[in-house]
């Protein structure tokens, strides 16, 4: 007797294991065969002087030494970084206000708000199709409108000056909506009674933005911040679409640079180099994120309620 | 009195502003749908046309086009590593959710890191492999890529929903003699269906709006709409009508999926990480 039941323990314990097995094993061989192996592969080729139909040969650091003694790559960077921190500044200002415009609440509110929303559900290369049409120097209606109110027409995508708000214009209408999402989701988390007695308490309006919606409003912040400059560091779309990357580089990000060192110039080896640091950059924003995002982190006590 | 005038004021001006907002919002998108139904010459017409008698010879235009087999393309790319995604997704997230193993947080973090990798990255050694496998220019080559980032995306999102199933219901489930893996195919995943089709349907919207992988994986035949569209720019200059037409028709699948997803957006915007 207690034999079998040894068996039939001994069996649903093997189904057990079988099981576990099944949850975890296949994805991980799939994402570890899907990437180390091409990374570690890119690694490698980033350290070879490889240029499409020549024999690759090794050359250490050489890539980088190069990369890191042109001026073009720094320039590169610096618009990339200048991009990314702009559109980060504007994009969390205006989304700010709009969400706590957004989040009165008014008939039809949710149809509004989901109008809002969808420029950032669309295709970035389509937004950077649908503002190349709004800022064309000729028949664009931005400058109809520039012109009407008398500021006189900018060549958008042409012009050394202006040419990079060009791409910030259109990264900032696409994901604005992003941030107003997220302040949305936080001021929806603050509890009805805490806003009541606030304004019982007559408290000054920056009062009861440092004390209540601040608070709730920490983790949004965080979470656009950190999204948004890992996804506006890698941006390709919109200037590949937009501005090509010009005039000269200057709307050229370390993607495109990237994309045109490996298909225009066929330079492999460079190509990866900058890609990697690419990666390098983007991996410490993100390991950033990962501590903010942690779900084993204490959580302080207002987060409580955001589901963190 | 006083104060209820004073509140509908309020009112009115909040109702003002957000319909100004959301009015600058949709401008672009607005503007891109009257665009497509003008005529070559309309759409140089400045002061801009307003009302105008509207054309549907853009759309025939993209309609007997490649440009639909381009779509055809994103759709099925789109579907086929949603789908894979899906079932790799919902055993792992379902895996962390219960049977947390050692490290699995730091396992979780490098899964979330995935979802992030710049896609120059990935796209210079897949070229090439994919080249010297002979899989450039397939549908297969975008599948394969798509599901690195959908897998990651999934297993985050999916295991927001698994954590939500009391576990009591579990528990009763295997006193009542069902198998762990039962309890999964049986109990939990049924509970989860609202978070597999909002999984599904953000994981469709990616991979359909990805360009970059596809303008360097694909050449002619495994194009995808967001390339032909990028195509069309370039070869017909400045062909703004048809242009608009075609994007206004690749965008009316993710328009849809939004309208499914309305209530999911922050979910699926952070990766679960807000509710």
């Amino acid at each position: 007797m207690t034999e079998r039941i040894d068996v039939l323990v001994r069996r649903r314990h093997r189904e057990e294991l079988r099981f576990r097995l099944l949850l975890f094993v296949p994805t991980i061989v799939f994402l570890v065969l899907m990437v180390i192996f091409p990374l570690v592969y890119s690694v490698n080729i980033s350290f070879y002087d490889y240029v499409r139909g020549r024999e690759p040969r090794f050359i250490g650091f050489g890539n980088y030494a190069q990369l890191f003694r042109s001026e073009q790559f720094w320039l590169v960077t610096w618009i990339t970084l200048r991009i990314t921190l702009t559109c980060l500044a504007i994009e969390m200002g205006l989304g700010l206000l709009l969400g706590f415009a957004l989040s009165q609440k008014i008939p039809g509110m949710g149809f509004f708000r989901l109008l809002i929303f969808l420029p950032m559900m669309l295709a970035p290369l389509v937004a950077g199709l649908f503002w190349r049409l709004l800022l064309d120097q000729t028949f664009g209606l931005v400058n109809f409108f520039l012109e009407r109110l008398g500021f006189g027409a900018v060549e958008w995508l042409t012009d050394p000056r202006f040419a990079i708000w060009g791409i910030i214009i259109t990264d900032v209408w696409q994901w604005t909506p992003f941030v107003v999402l997220l302040v949305l989701a936080g001021l929806g988390t603050i509890p009805q009674e805490l806003q009541e007695a606030a304004i019982l308490d007559r408290a000054s309006p920056w009062m009861r933005f440092r004390n209540i919606y601040l608070p709730y409003l920490r983790m949004p912040i965080l979470i656009a911040v950190l999204f948004r400059s890992i996804d506006t560091l890698k941006m390709f779309d919109v200037p590949y679409i937009l501005t090509g990357g010009g005039p000269g580089d200057l709307t050229t990000t370390l993607s495109l640079l990237g994309y045109r060192n490996l298909f225009s110039f066929f330079k492999v080896g460079v190509a990866s180099a900058i890609s990697w640091f690419v990666v390098i950059i983007v991996n410490i924003l993100v390991n950033v994120l990962l501590k903010v995002l942690s779900p084993r982190k204490k959580i302080p006590r207002e987060m409580v309620d955001t589901g963190l | 009195m006083r104060e209820e005038t004073k509140s509908l004021i309020r009112r009115i001006v909040f109702l003002v502003v957000t319909l100004g907002i959301t009015l600058a919002f949709m401008f672009p998108l607005l503007w891109v749908i009257l665009s497509s139904f003008k005529t070559r010459l309309e759409i140089f017409v400045l002061p801009p046309k307003w009302i105008f008698l509207p054309t549907l010879q853009n759309y025939k235009d993209i309609l007997h086009s490649d440009f639909m087999y381009q779509l055809k393309n994103s759709l099925l790319v789109a579907a086929i590593s949603t789908g894979v995604s899906l079932v790799f997704g919902s055993l792992t997230a379902y895996g962390f959710s219960r049977y947390p193993i050692r490290g699995s947080d730091n396992i979780l973090f490098w899964i979330l890191s995935l979802r992030m990798l710049p896609p120059i990255a990935v796209v210079i050694p897949f070229y090439l492999l994919f080249r010297s496998l002979g899989l450039l220019d397939t549908n297969l080559a975008l599948v394969l890529v798509y599901c690195i980032f959908n897998i990651s995306f999934s297993i985050w999102v999916l295991k927001g929903f698994f954590d939500e199933i009391p576990i009591e219901l579990e528990e009763a489930a295997r006193l009542d003699g069902y198998s762990p893996a039962q309890v999964f195919w049986r109990v939990s995943l049924p509970l989860v269906r609202p978070g597999l089709a909002t999984t599904a349907i953000f994981c469709l919207i990616q991979s359909l709006n990805e360009f970059l992988v596809a303008l360097t994986l694909t050449t002619r035949r495994a194009v995808t709409a967001p390339v032909g569209l990028a195509k069309l720019q370039t070869f017909l200059g400045t062909d703004w009508g048809r242009i608009s037409a075609a994007a206004v028709i690749f965008m009316i699948p993710v328009v849809v999926f939004t309208i499914f997803v309305r209530n999911e957006l922050i979910r699926g915007m952070s990766f679960g990480r807000m509710r």
